[in-house]
């Protein structure tokens, strides 16, 4: 009777672990990716999906997500296209909304971005307001204060009037003979027309550079200021331009010391080239943070010698590199943009450990908010090249950066003020 | 259902811009220039409500008349050209719209938040149904409401007079001014309700994604307002809404998980519908059959194309 008894319960102890095994081997926490998988601007989407897999694998190598009752859970991750386009990027958000996954990344470009977030909840626990309870977590789009749109949306992107800030510093410092500056941007680019026009061209002036042709009216080296004056001053072109010969004429006139091209890739490289065309040789070149990728490498190489630009990725760091075989492994390339897709999945995982979350599929709304909570309570995560402190009251981080150079086919960092 | 939802809310307000340009086609003119009303409908509109914190249905309403007005001006020098001329003049005029916008800067405080059109960077948070508590049930019955209103009007405009006349125009101007029609007052009225219906349809994009800029309104979209009528077939005006169901609701929803390949199949699909059925989705053919399996008599002229 006694063994009976025994055998039936280590069947019973046995079938329990087992159910128990099971249950917590099918706990699955779903988070989504979107971005541009198609369209021009595809690059951006395919190299932030190939670090987000990788970052998904890396979690679930190392035993999932922790749950609130100590059980572990399965990362699992889809991605969409939206190619950077408003209502494509809406319509995905309205698709994962409606499905049991607990945290968005995306959706690449700022322009979807600023539409997408219009159309969550711009203030929690306001019951007038009928917009999307999502919490979304962005990698790439970068331009000023898009976080602000929405308190469930956050951003792990670059500070750039802090990186420039301290570039045109440590520019005056170290070449002091560069007093002139001059440049122009992709007019048609937000991010490039906003951080060349209110960003980079004040903290010039801030640091005691000058605007070549002479004083612009309002320029006084505060954000913004005389941003009007600055556009119409600069020799500027568009995003599908692919002559440049006019205003690499210009830049050569402007006889500055120190030349800004405030595009992104595709553009940067084609003026680059105009200007290696037109046998321009600036004491400096200073680029966009984002050209500051493989797409450039692969494009003007030559051309692109010399030139210098901040940036919140570099694989410096044993993390880094890892990240960025890792993304290669997975087609893609880590950049500045795309690498805070690993930083994102990581802070997600950091973020659902320290609020603990059941994994119950009746209880999203409520684990959403969860989530959403403890993103603002974030004041500090790990970055890939170091400790990244969060402006909450913004949904904003400030990322650790350095300087990198163009030289010889490859990004080779000149300073690192971590 | 919120996702579904959504892609009804796309659908009407594409539907919308594509009767825009269904209009003007039924005069015989082809015109590139509806994205541009579309733009005026959108940004005014979306000023009214978030500058001036108008009610919708009032900010719609002037936002359909600016545009309507701007299609009654630019009317009539589109009389003067036709064709592929037509075409080039209606795209300079909605990259003028465009560039327009493109430079407008406004902004202005509201309860503590600068917002209103800022040039480059857009004109960010048109939230006025979210902010109002507006469900997206409320959203898609509103713009469903003006699809439906505007295809009704549409639909009926063919079996009077007038559609007859805006027919015999696109048919054949000259024998229809030989018969006493008014030209200039057929393309114009065309015109003006063209941008009327893109004008309300640009309200409602502005609204539905919260966001607009200069990216929105270009060439591309302006493409597809007029391959919606053309793809549907502008003997009917249900063909329009067909042809928006394809493109929004298939090939771009439908196909989304193929990523790049999509653009190419998209693509393929076009040229086969076009090849399959020149005359549109829903053609006289179509119509005949129709009408025959619900057991009434096919006019003898609609299985003409």
């Amino acid at each position: 009777m006694d063994y009976n008894l025994k055998s039936i319960a280590t069947c019973v102890a046995t079938v329990a672990i087992m159910a128990a095994g099971a249950a917590s081997a099918e706990s699955v926490i779903n988070i989504a990716g979107w971005g541009a998988q198609s369209g021009p601007l595809r690059s951006f989407g395919v190299n932030s999906n190939a670090v987000i897999q990788a970052a998904v694998k890396r979690v679930n190598e190392e035993g999932g997500i922790r749950l609130a009752d100590g059980t572990m859970a399965t990362l699992a991750y889809e991605y969409h296209d939206s190619a950077c386009n408003a209502e494509q990027a809406i319509a995905v958000a309205r698709r994962v909304a409606s499905s049991d996954v607990l945290v968005g990344i995306g959706p690449t470009c700022s322009g979807a971005a600023a539409a997408m977030f219009g159309v969550f909840q711009k203030q929690v626990d306001d019951a007038s307001d009928t917009g999307l309870q999502l919490p979304i977590l962005t990698d790439t789009a970068v331009r000023n204060g898009l976080a602000k749109i929405s308190q469930w949306t956050f951003r792990n992107t670059p500070n750039e009037p802090a990186m420039y800030d301290n570039l045109w510093e440590w520019i005056a410092t170290n070449q002091p003979d560069l007093k002139t500056i001059y440049g122009g941007t992709e007019t048609d680019q937000g991010h490039s027309n906003g951080t060349y026009s209110k960003v980079i061209v004040q903290a010039a002036i801030r640091h005691g550079f000058t605007w070549a042709p002479g004083d612009l009216e309002g320029l006084t080296g505060d954000i913004a200021s005389g941003f009007e004056a600055v556009l119409d001053s600069s020799a500027n072109w568009l995003q599908a331009d692919t002559n440049f010969a006019v205003q690499a004429r210009a830049f050569r006139k402007s006889g500055a010391d120190v030349l800004i091209v405030s595009s992104h890739p595709f553009t940067t490289c084609g003026m680059l080239k105009e200007m290696s065309r037109q046998r321009i040789e600036p004491g400096l070149i200073v680029g966009l943070t984002s050209s500051s990728s493989a797409e450039v490498m692969k494009g003007c190489p030559d051309e692109a010698e010399g030139m210098i630009i901040p940036t919140s990725f570099a694989p410096i760091t044993d993390a880094a590199a890892e990240v960025a075989a890792l993304a290669n492994e997975n087609g893609g390339d880590a950049d500045l943009h795309s690498a805070a897709a690993w930083e994102n999945v990581m802070i997600i995982k950091q973020v659902i450990e320290a609020v603990g979350i059941t994994g119950d599929a009746s209880m999203v709304a409520q684990e959403r908010r969860a989530i959403r909570d403890g993103l603002e309570a974030l004041t500090e995560t790990e970055g890939l090249l170091g400790t990244i402190t969060r402006n909450q009251a913004e949904g904003e981080a400030l990322k650790p950066y350095v300087f990198v150079q163009a030289q010889a086919g490859g990004w080779v960092v000149v300073h690192d003020p971590r | 259902m919120l996702y579904f939802l959504g892609i009804f809310q796309t659908i009407g307000v594409h539907t919308l811009l594509g009767l825009s340009a269904y209009v003007l086609l039924l005069t015989g003119q082809l015109s590139l220039g509806q994205v541009g009303f579309f733009a005026i409908g959108a940004y005014v509109s979306g000023i009214l409500t978030v500058l001036f914190s108008w009610h919708i249905f009032a900010a719609l309403a002037v936002g359909a008349l600016v545009a309507g007005f701007f299609a009654f001006l630019i009317g009539f020098p589109a009389l003067r050209v036709k064709g592929l001329m037509l075409v080039v003049a209606t795209i300079a005029f909605s990259e003028i719209v465009r560039l327009f916008f493109f430079n407008l800067s406004w902004r202005v405080e509201v309860n503590g938040f600068d917002v209103g059109p800022d040039s480059t960077q857009g004109f960010r948070e048109i939230r006025y149904f979210a902010a109002n508590g507006w469900e997206q049930t409320h959203v898609v019955a509103l713009i469903w409401s003006f699809v439906i209103l505007v295809m009704f009007l549409l639909w009926w405009l063919d079996r009077v007079r007038a559609g007859a006349v805006l027919r015999a125009v696109g048919e054949d101007d000259l024998a229809a001014q030989s018969s006493g029609v008014n030209l200039t007052m057929v393309k114009v009225a065309a015109m003006t309700a063209g941008g009327v219906i893109a004008g309300i349809g640009g309200g409602l994009f502005a609204h539905s994604t919260t966001y607009v800029d200069h990216h929105t309104f270009t060439i591309l979209l302006a493409t597809f307002a007029v391959s919606y009528p053309i793809l549907g077939g502008h003997k009917n005006v249900f063909g329009t809404l067909l042809a928006v169901i394809f493109i929004q609701g298939f090939v771009i929803e439908g196909l989304r998980f193929m990523g790049d390949y999509r653009n190419i199949v998209f693509g393929l699909l076009i040229i086969l519908a076009m090849n399959l059925r020149p005359q549109g989705l829903v053609d006289g053919h179509f119509i005949s059959d129709i009408k025959k399996k619900l057991g009434g008599k096919p006019k003898k002229d609609s299985a003409d194309a």
